[in-house]
């Protein structure tokens, strides 16, 4: 099958200036997408996986002609990046992370026939294709109302709801459900995997590894712009088959972390905090044999030990055994 | 769209109607003040301008300065808008021609000013008890409309440089003193030097706005006929709007190559 997407060697360079004093600044190059290459084929839900500042967004912009790639190629329903842009917008739909781009002095149901009539839908199937979505997105109570009484929920809605207006056979989604509460994020979970299976494409970024599992069937886990892991979402999990993961909950200080870092036998551990306690999360091949001196290192350090598990293997666990890291660190270059 | 969005701040309208009146009535009073009574100070203003009704003459730049700024700051003051709100990104988003956006755009802001414009003019003329149907009002209205053609082009160019240097107050604050200076918004650009009436003329709203107050006050036309006059402004129609366009796209591009048109 021929991918809906392909993308080869995609390379975004930016440069930021650093200022170093009230006049003084230096430019600085910034990395933010190294040479990315893989594949979407059509009828799939790809999640970009990864922390914030990893490069997914950025690289979502480049899809979608927001932003030109420093070096690469891309290909979108049949089009080339750069060479038919206009083409590939006709053939996405897109929600931006922490869309704002609604007119907040517009209803919800302007908003909509406005951006159709940007797609240049007429005015009849225009109509059509937003009351479809008002009622697939429950916007009814809401639509005739000026965005600006919005909640921030019922703004990333429409916004999402916006996307669907060219009917577009990709969706591109940048996080969502970001600012959505957990009923609502579960409800447009269950409007893209509709989508989907009408036979939508589907790329969705995020950095909650738990929504991926849920939706995506493949991914990729990017990492300071660099593709660190792709597949199916079994595969990416079976690709720590060989190792345990164990989760340890406490206070743990970071001579603590140290010392379980460089113990022999464990692959990788990253620390996290969660709602105000610690996490530590280790991936060794054979947990059971370094339980002794994982809590003997971690006690001889000041660590107060809450619960010591056993856990089955995450996404989350696949990005810690490759970076060392957790997805909670913003990994953004200042 | 954008009538829509504007019909919902209804003060934004009355305030710029309004304003022509308030910036004519400054150096009128000021003129009569300086010249002993309004006899004096038309006599005085004869000499220089070639008309002795000087209330029109102020009322008549004033007005014109407000469609010359209307329309200019137009796509730089959307462009920044649209940035800070976000909403920047999703017109990119779609495929419209971005010629067509700008275009939509600067004909809202030129019909919108010529209307405030001709109601700001009746109310000024009412104000100030001047005739508002006097001169050759159709000439008026041709050098009028053709002047807006450079003025889009002008217009494209402080939106490049507002995309590019993401600042729209500052700038306009500077362009506002330097525009209605060079169109000759209070005073003929015959009392400027030489050297400074040539960059004048480099700009295409002084054409417009002699223009218009020759064919309604007889003040006396550029190249002596009307129709030379309105032939300069129609080269200004061919450059202005092409090398406004062009250099748009230019930084439009290397933006998009840079950190892209949402970074504000």
């Amino acid at each position: 099958m021929e991918p809906i997407i392909q993308v080869r060697d995609l390379t975004k360079v930016y440069q930021s200036k650093e200022r170093s004093g009230l006049l003084s600044s230096r430019v600085k190059n910034v990395d933010a997408l190294k040479g990315i290459t893989l594949d979407i084929f059509p009828g799939e839900v790809f999640g970009l996986l990864g922390p914030n500042g990893a490069g997914k967004t950025t690289l979502i912009k480049c899809l979608t002609t927001l932003l030109l790639p420093t070096r690469g190629a891309a290909w979108i329903n049949g089009y080339q990046l750069e060479r038919d842009e206009n083409a590939i917008r006709a053939s996405i739909g897109c929600m931006l992370m922490g869309d704002r781009g609604l007119y907040w002095k517009l209803t919800g149901r302007e908003n909509l026939d406005f951006f159709g009539a940007l797609y240049q839908i007429p005015p009849a199937p225009r109509k059509k294709q937003a009351d479809k979505i008002i009622e697939m997105l429950n916007l009814g109570d809401i639509v005739d109302r000026t965005v600006e009484t919005y909640s921030s929920g019922q703004k990333m809605k429409l916004a999402f709801g916006k996307a669907l207006i060219n009917d577009a056979p990709v969706l591109i989604l940048d996080e969502p459900t970001n600012t959505l509460d957990l009923p609502s994020a579960r409800e447009l979970r269950t409007v893209v995997h509709d989508l989907n299976e009408q036979g939508r494409t589907v790329v969705y970024t995020t950095h909650q590894m738990s929504e991926a599992e849920e939706l995506c069937d493949r991914g990729a886990s990017i990492d300071r712009g660099e593709v660190i892991a792709l597949g199916t979402i079994p595969e990416l999990k079976a690709s720590l088959n060989r190792e345990g993961v164990t989760k340890v909950e406490g206070v743990i200080p970071a001579t603590a972390f140290r010392a379980v870092r460089a113990l022999d036998g464990v692959a990788s551990a990253a620390l996290s905090s969660k709602d105000g306690a610690q996490e530590l999360v280790i991936v060794a091949p054979n947990p059971r044999a370094i339980l002794p001196q994982l809590i003997h290192a971690l006690m001889d350090n000041g660590a107060v030990l809450e619960q010591i598990s056993p856990t089955e293997v995450t996404l989350e666990d696949v990005f810690i055994a490759k970076t060392g890291r957790t997805l909670a660190e913003d990994t953004r270059v200042k | 769209m954008r009538l829509r969005i504007m019909s919902r701040y209804p003060g934004g309208n009355l305030i710029d109607i309004a304003i022509p009146t308030f910036i004519a009535a400054m150096p009128i009073l000021l003129g009569q003040a300086i010249g002993g009574g309004a006899a004096q100070a038309a006599a005085n203003f004869q000499q220089n301008t070639g008309t002795t009704n000087y209330v029109a003459y102020l009322l008549i730049g004033s007005n014109i300065f407000m469609i010359v700024s209307g329309t200019m700051w137009n796509v730089g003051y959307w462009m920044r808008r649209e940035q800070e709100t976000g909403t920047l990104e999703a017109l990119y988003l779609a495929p419209t021609g971005r010629g067509s956006i700008l275009l939509g755009i600067s004909l809202y802001g030129m019909i919108r000013t010529l209307i405030n414009f001709m109601i700001a003019f009746a109310l000024g003329s009412l104000v100030f008890r001047v005739n508002p149907l006097q001169g050759n009002i159709l000439l008026a209205l041709a050098f009028l409309l053709v002047g807006m053609v450079p003025l889009f082009g002008i217009a494209l160019l402080y939106g490049a440089v507002i995309l590019r240097v993401k600042e729209a107050n500052a700038l306009i604050q500077l362009a506002q003193w330097v525009v209605s200076f060079l169109m000759g918004l209070f005073f003929p650009i015959a009392v400027f030097p030489i050297w400074l009436r040539v960059v004048a003329m480099l700009f295409p709203p002084t054409w417009m706005n002699n223009g218009v107050r020759a064919s309604l006050l007889g003040v006396g036309y550029f190249f002596q006929h009307w129709y030379f006059d309105l032939a300069v402004l129609g080269v200004f129609c061919v450059i202005t709007p092409w090398f406004g366009y062009w250099l748009f796209t230019r930084i439009e591009h290397g933006i998009q190559r840079d950190a892209g048109v949402g970074e504000f």
